[in-house]
């Protein structure tokens, strides 16, 4: 954050996916987690990142120029080492076919909010509103609560889509203003969780049941990634907690991987962790959906 | 894919197995094209030379519906055909005939919309051309059309459109009185009238002898097909089908005698007066108005009587829709271009609300969704329209059938389109009572006179072109505004309100030239049109004694058609901002960059600036607010000017806009040069109200609320908004239900209309490229429904660059 501004990746209109109705989702920039099937590695960091989309490139030769040899041509586009180039950012002005993209604007609480505010009348007639998303968006608590007070003066259904990494300060506070939780669990099992996202989760889960305790509604969300958090035992421990404390739980959602995010990896110039990864076939969770139904959660794939 | 949306079936009486059978048929049809209309039209001509033209048309109509082939379409309950075999196209030589003797070994050859045709077909055609050497319908428009009008079309700025060589079409006939009077009763009114009238003047008595003639005529054309029926169910060894022959037979021998005798016969007259329209004359949008509302009373009272179940409606609904398709019209080439895909427009409307506001939707309304979900073709062009007032279980239903993505419905909402209608004047319970005519023209059923929307296309985009050139055409050369004064395409406008004011200047040559044009072709039309029986079914001919190109309707509105508003709204707003405020180009570049179709380094940097300015579909008030002063503009200028029938008895005769603009966009960016909002030379232009292709980049509701800052509410000629969504974005229960829910704050947010094509751009590229794997793929073109795999290559194009919208 500078000042009271945020670092926003998206803000995506029209959303179905996160939560009720149709609604805006802002994806905040900055993650607490380091998911190997992240599909928005945009967001990952807290800095404004440039987008290269190399199959617009003409190769005028322009950025060739500018980059003070951090850039040269390739077949298809240009080659850029991200590393040693300082400059890159300026590329998104200098080049003439839109090749260089920056990702990342920063908004204050109110310039928020009036975008947001655009599309009420189709929250209203479908049951929607805003999901503040991310990245993780309650590490910019204190941002978020300020948009969501002034979104709440116009009486906006809010989500805060969440992995419920953060300090419990942050988390308590939101909890008191929005309107519903996506809640991420994403392993069961601590040491999967280390494996698949860098931390350890005790966290995340005691951060579910003080929130459960608060009688915050929640939608869990489980991502199910093949060979990486997709161990049967684990994903029946999952359900398992979260059946356990579902009286604020009004639904759990299993979503499949997809790899829907690759493209990013390469135009940030990032490596994806899991390129060889298989999809899932689109039945696979199937069991899980009724072995969460005979536990008497409401469950979706997909959301 | 196909199947029916909510209805649970609890008999027998509808055969959804020969209901797939004759789809099928219709799919796999061939256009042809057929010349006996053509001989039988010559021939009575020519024995009635001395005639007044109504009665010679009128002759004419009869001796073609007493010697044309006739036969009945195999399994159909519904008969009646148009020419010699299914969807083979009738010759009009009245109207203009030149085109057809050269494209003569061409039609087979289009690269869309092509019909096959034989060696003696032509060498039929080309045996009566002679004849009608100099007496055509067109030839009467060349000879009165201004040289300054060519000019204009040379520069690609005007676009003589189908009336200038084809009849006019776009009638909703009233088919309640039909209904009511039989073509016995009509016939019987026209008869009072020449025994009762005092003072009649020629015209008036050359009227109703006509129409007595047309009527007579059409009884005998029912009477052979109870003849035909009783024939073929003498040959027919099926139980089942030789009763139904026998039944048709018998109702054929006394249809129209007098008033429908139940919902069966009403039915078959609507298909047959429509089909007899277009055997009359070669319009187009012959539509069928408020379907569910004007057979209420037939269905209603079969179903009381027991006579009729609601399957048994379904398949008479769904024999009847499909055989509309068995209809054709085949255009010339240049504007086939305009209206790819086979189209004839017939819209049939269901739903909405009542004259008192209370809501008509019925047990019809249902049937027909269903109905379509059962076929899936082209024809009809199924509209549906809802307000508040509408049952969410009647939406849903409509959210199922574009889920099939047969790009039907589209769908009106009351409360816009009635507040624009009665911004012509009309009382709101009028106004109520509103069809769609063709695509998106809005009409009042019955009582409306042709409706000649866009037949005069004026090219929006190439006048923003002109604009940037000081009105002189780069391509051409041809200059006949200098806006500064000197010849010679330097501008040097000092601001953004000069540009505007040029933009206005420019506006107002060219539409006096497009009226002018309109008019050459409506008082030709006059004379060549005088269609005794279409007009006998419109409110007020038949009490005036006038055909409608004369003066016999209610109301007379025209629209004037535009192409490109989004293209002159983001060429502005680009001007505007990097020109005046920000001044980031000055004049010179950017003119010069698009006079070299931003070629080059510079070129590109200009065209990045151009394309980065601010695009209309992005709920941008900056931008979206030039567009609809863009409009405002054309809104304020169109009611300065009358038809031809101004002071002949028609309310109204004045213009009003539209943004029907069917295929147009794809041609006429064929004639627009590099454009200030980046758009290169030679691409299309934006379809009716939307963004401009791929400018919309923030989602379907953000598109829904820039069109919502339009001037909707004043566009009575019809607002024509079209998206693309995903297949996956309409699937399952939860998704059906947002998808609803979505087209009810579009209504909400003041959205005319709205059409939706739900198909992938991986399924287009791949039908474009294997059209014969997809023989059936329909997608809503703009306005209207057609085959993918019947349309020209850069209409495809087009499409498939139409935004996706997609769950996320």
């Amino acid at each position: 954050m500078t000042g009271d501004k945020a670092l926003i990746s998206k803000i995506q209109r029209y959303s179905t996916k996160d939560g009720p109705g149709l609604r805006t989702t802002v994806f905040f920039m900055g993650c607490s987690l380091r998911c190997n099937w992240c599909a928005n590695p945009e967001t990952l960091s807290a800095k404004p990142q440039v987008y290269y989309f190399k199959e617009r490139c003409q190769h005028c030769g322009l950025c060739v120029q500018a980059g003070n040899g951090a850039i040269s041509f390739d077949q298809v586009g240009c080659l850029i080492d991200r590393d040693h180039c300082q400059n890159l950012a300026e590329m998104v002005e200098l080049c003439p076919f839109d090749a260089y993209e920056t990702v990342g604007m920063w908004k204050s609480a109110e310039e928020l909010a009036e975008i947001l505010l655009k599309d009420q009348t189709f929250y209203e007639s479908t049951g929607g509103g805003v999901t503040f998303s991310g990245g993780e968006a309650a590490l910019q608590s204190a941002f978020v609560l300020h948009c969501a007070k002034l979104l709440k003066q116009h009486g906006i259904h809010i989500c805060l889509d969440t992995a419920g990494y953060v300090s419990w300060e942050h988390l308590d506070a939101l909890s008191d203003v929005v309107d519903l939780i996506l809640y991420d669990i994403k392993a069961f099992d601590p040491l999967i969780h280390k494996r698949c996202t860098g931390y350890s989760n005790e966290k995340i889960l005691d951060h579910f049941i003080r929130l459960v305790q608060k009688k915050v509604p929640m939608r869990v969300r489980m991502i199910v990634v093949p060979d990486q958090n997709d161990d049967v035992q684990d994903l029946k421990a999952r359900i398992d907690f979260v059946a356990k404390h579902r009286d604020c739980v009004e639904q759990v959602d299993l979503l499949n991987y997809h790899i829907y995010g690759i493209g990013k990896y390469e135009k940030l110039g990032m490596i994806y962790p899991l390129a060889d990864q298989r999809s899932a076939a689109d039945d696979s969770l199937k069991w899980l959906l009724e072995y969460g139904e005979a536990k008497g959660l409401r469950m979706t794939i997909g959301g | 894919m196909y199947g029916l949306l909510s209805m649970e079936i609890t008999n027998q009486d509808c055969d959804f197995t020969r209901i797939e059978a004759m789809r099928n048929r219709m799919y796999h049809r061939k256009a042809t094209i057929c010349a006996q209309r053509a001989e039988i039209i010559t021939a009575s001509f020519q024995k009635h030379e001395e005639d007044p033209i109504v009665i010679k048309r009128a002759k004419a109509f009869a001796d073609i519906l007493d010697q044309m082939d006739i036969y009945i379409e195999q399994d159909t309950l519904i008969a009646g055909n148009q020419a010699s075999r299914n969807f083979a196209a009738p010759i009009f030589p009245e109207y203009s005939i030149d085109w057809i003797i050269e494209e003569l070994d061409e039609f087979d050859k289009r690269s869309g919309d092509a019909f096959s045709i034989d060696e003696e077909t032509k060498e039929k055609l080309r045996k009566i051309a002679p004849y009608w050497k100099g007496k055509t319908h067109q030839d009467e428009v060349l000879k009165n059309l201004s040289p300054i009008n060519r000019l204009a079309e040379q520069q690609g700025v005007l676009h003589r459109g189908g009336i200038s060589m084809s009849g006019d079409g776009h009638i909703i006939p009233n088919y309640e009185f039909v209904l009511a009077n039989g073509f016995g009763g009509m016939r019987e009114i026209a008869k009072q009238h020449l025994q009762n009238d005092q003072d009649l003047s020629e015209e008036q008595i050359a009227f109703y002898e006509a129409s007595i003639i047309t009527m007579d005529a059409a009884l005998r054309y029912c009477k052979r097909f109870a003849k035909r029926a009783k024939e073929e169910a003498n040959a027919c060894g099926d139980v089942k089908r030789k009763s139904e022959l026998l039944d048709m037979s018998q109702m054929f021998a006394h249809l129209m005698e007098g008033k429908a005798q139940s919902f069966y016969e009403a039915v078959e007259t609507v298909y047959l007066v429509h089909l007899l329209m277009m055997i009359e004359s070669n319009g187009h949008s012959f539509s069928f108005g408020r379907f569910d509302q004007y057979m209420w009373p037939y269905y209603e009272k079969d179903r009381a009587n027991g006579m009729l179940s609601k399957e048994k409606a379904l398949e008479l609904i769904t024999h009847f829709f499909i055989m509309t398709n068995s209809l054709n019209k085949v255009r010339p080439w240049d504007h086939t271009q305009y209206s790819g895909g086979y189209p004839l427009y017939s819209n049939l409307m269901v739903g909405g609300m009542k004259p008192d506001g209370s809501d008509g939707t019925n047990d019809l309304s249902y049937l027909c969704l269903e109905a379509m979900a059962l076929t899936g073709l082209p024809e009809p062009n199924l509209s549906a329209r809802f307000f508040a007032g509408s049952d969410h279980a009647f939406m849903k239903d409509v959210a199922r059938l574009i889920r099939k993505g047969f790009g039907m419905p589209s769908i009106f909402c009351d409360e816009v389109c009635i507040p624009a209608m009665m911004s012509l004047g009309l009382k709101e319970e009028v106004a109520r009572e509103y069809a769609s005519m063709g695509c998106v023209e809005t009409a009042i059923p019955g009582r409306w006179g042709h409706r000649a929307t866009g037949m005069t296309y004026v090219n929006f985009g190439k006048i923003i072109e002109l604009v940037m050139y000081n009105g002189y055409d780069p391509s051409t050369g041809i200059q006949l505004v200098k806006l500064n004064g000197e010849a010679g395409k330097a501008i040097h406008y000092q601001s953004y309100e000069e540009v505007f004011a040029a933009w206005e200047t420019l506006l107002r040559y060219y539409t006096d030239l497009a009226i002018d044009c309109d008019l050459v072709c409506d008082r030709a039309l006059k004379y060549h049109d005088a269609d005794a029986f279409a007009s006998s079914t419109v409110n007020c001919c038949l009490a005036r004694g006038k055909t409608l190109k004369n003066g016999g309707a209610e109301y007379d509105y025209v629209s004037s058609s535009n192409i490109g508003p989004s293209v002159v709204g983001d060429s502005l707003a680009a001007i505007k901002k990097l020109v005046f405020e920000e001044k980031k180009l000055t004049l010179e570049q950017l003119q010069d960059a698009m006079l070299h179709n931003f070629a080059g380094l510079e070129g590109a940097k200009i065209r990045k600036l151009c394309k980065n300015a601010p695009k209309f579909g992005n709920d941008d008030d900056y931008v979206d607010q030039i567009v609809a002063d863009v409009y405002e503009s054309y809104l304020k200028l169109l009611p300065l000017y009358h038809t031809d029938r101004y002071g002949k008895g028609p309310i109204g005769c004045t213009y009003t806009m539209s943004t029907s603009n069917i295929t147009s966009y794809v041609p006429n960016g064929f004639d627009v040069g590099a454009t200030p909002d980046g758009r290169l030379a030679t691409m299309p232009l934006n379809e009716g109200c939307s963004p401009c292709l791929s400018a919309d980049k923030e989602g379907p509701t953000a598109v829904i609320n820039s069109v919502s800052k339009l001037p909707n509410q004043k566009m009575a000629g019809g607002q024509l908004l079209n998206m693309r969504f995903t297949p996956g974005a309409l699937a399952g229960e939860d998704n059906l239900e947002k998808f609803t829910c979505f087209m009810e704050a579009g209504r909400k947010k003041n959205i005319f209309h709205n059409q939706f094509n739900i198909v992938d751009s991986e399924t287009l590229k791949k039908a474009k490229a294997h059209p014969e794997d997809y023989p059936d793929l329909m997608v809503r073109v703009a306005g209207y429904c057609a085959l993918f795999s019947t349309l020209m290559p850069e209409a495809q194009d087009a499409i498939i660059a139409r935004s996706e919208h997609d769950w996320r």
